[in-house]
């Protein structure tokens, strides 16, 4: 348990447990929240954003843990540890470069986003495409920072999947 | 300011702005719907809450 400023909440295996039992309508709705990024980007190329962006706001918690879809998809451990060095790494694609361009000054400075990387972002992904980015990046980016700020560690996995049949259960990135 | 990217049309919301509401639906109505249970939570007295967003804006560059 990491955060101590507010007192008296429920018993829970975490604190977004804790929190969740407190505020239920406010934590599904932030759920809601958490997992519709995934749902619409490419989920492979939001997770590299995901991590380098926890990376540069200092985030453990979100280091530590793993997007399902991204693994599914074929993120490897090797591809993650190259992340610091993207610019110049063969481990990514110029699509990948140019997402995680506007991801690293997404945080620095969002006012710092330039036109060109606006327009090589759309080059790839196509207009709708970079829309649903860039939206997908300001409420990971929101996340992250409000974890940061409430201490809430380990931060929410929202983007766990659901999996199908008798005992269904929901299974979460270690 | 010209959106960057273009844009499915020329309609534009009631404040003025373009229209994306059907560019990234999900996202947009998981917000809508965080705002709906911010709202009626009122926690946040709205004057405090209206000085945090100009606040931000101003420090976001954001005029609109």
């Amino acid at each position: 348990m990491s955060h101590t400023w507010l007192q008296g909440l429920p018993e829970g295996e975490t604190d977004w447990d804790r929190l969740a039992a407190r505020w239920p309508e406010a934590a599904d709705a932030l759920a809601g929240l958490g997992t519709a990024p995934w749902e619409e980007t490419d989920p492979m190329l939001l997770e590299l954003c995901r991590l380098r962006m926890a990376t540069l706001l200092r985030s453990p918690g979100e280091l530590a843990r793993r997007n399902d879809r991204a693994r599914a998809a074929g993120l490897t451990e090797d591809r993650i540890a190259e992340l610091p060095s993207w610019p110049t790494s063969s481990h990514f694609t110029a699509r990948e470069r140019a997402c995680l361009s506007v991801a690293e000054q997404f945080v620095i400075d969002a006012n710092g986003v330039t036109e060109a990387q606006i327009a090589d972002v759309t080059h790839h992904l196509g207009a709708v495409g970079c829309y649903a980015f860039v939206q997908a990046l300001s409420t990971l980016e929101t996340f992250q920072r409000a974890c940061l700020t409430l201490g809430v560690d380990p931060p929410p996995a929202f983007d766990r999947v659901e999996v199908a049949g008798p005992d269904a259960t929901t299974r979460e990135a270690p | 300011m010209t959106p960057r990217i273009p844009l499915p049309s020329d309609a534009v919301t009631p404040w003025g702005l373009p229209d994306t509401g059907g560019m990234a639906p999900k996202i947009a109505a998981a917000r809508r719907q965080v705002a709906r249970v911010a709202h009626r939570a009122g926690h946040v007295d709205p004057v405090t809450t209206e000085l945090v967003r100009i606040r931000n804006a101003r420090h976001q560059t954001c005029y609109f």
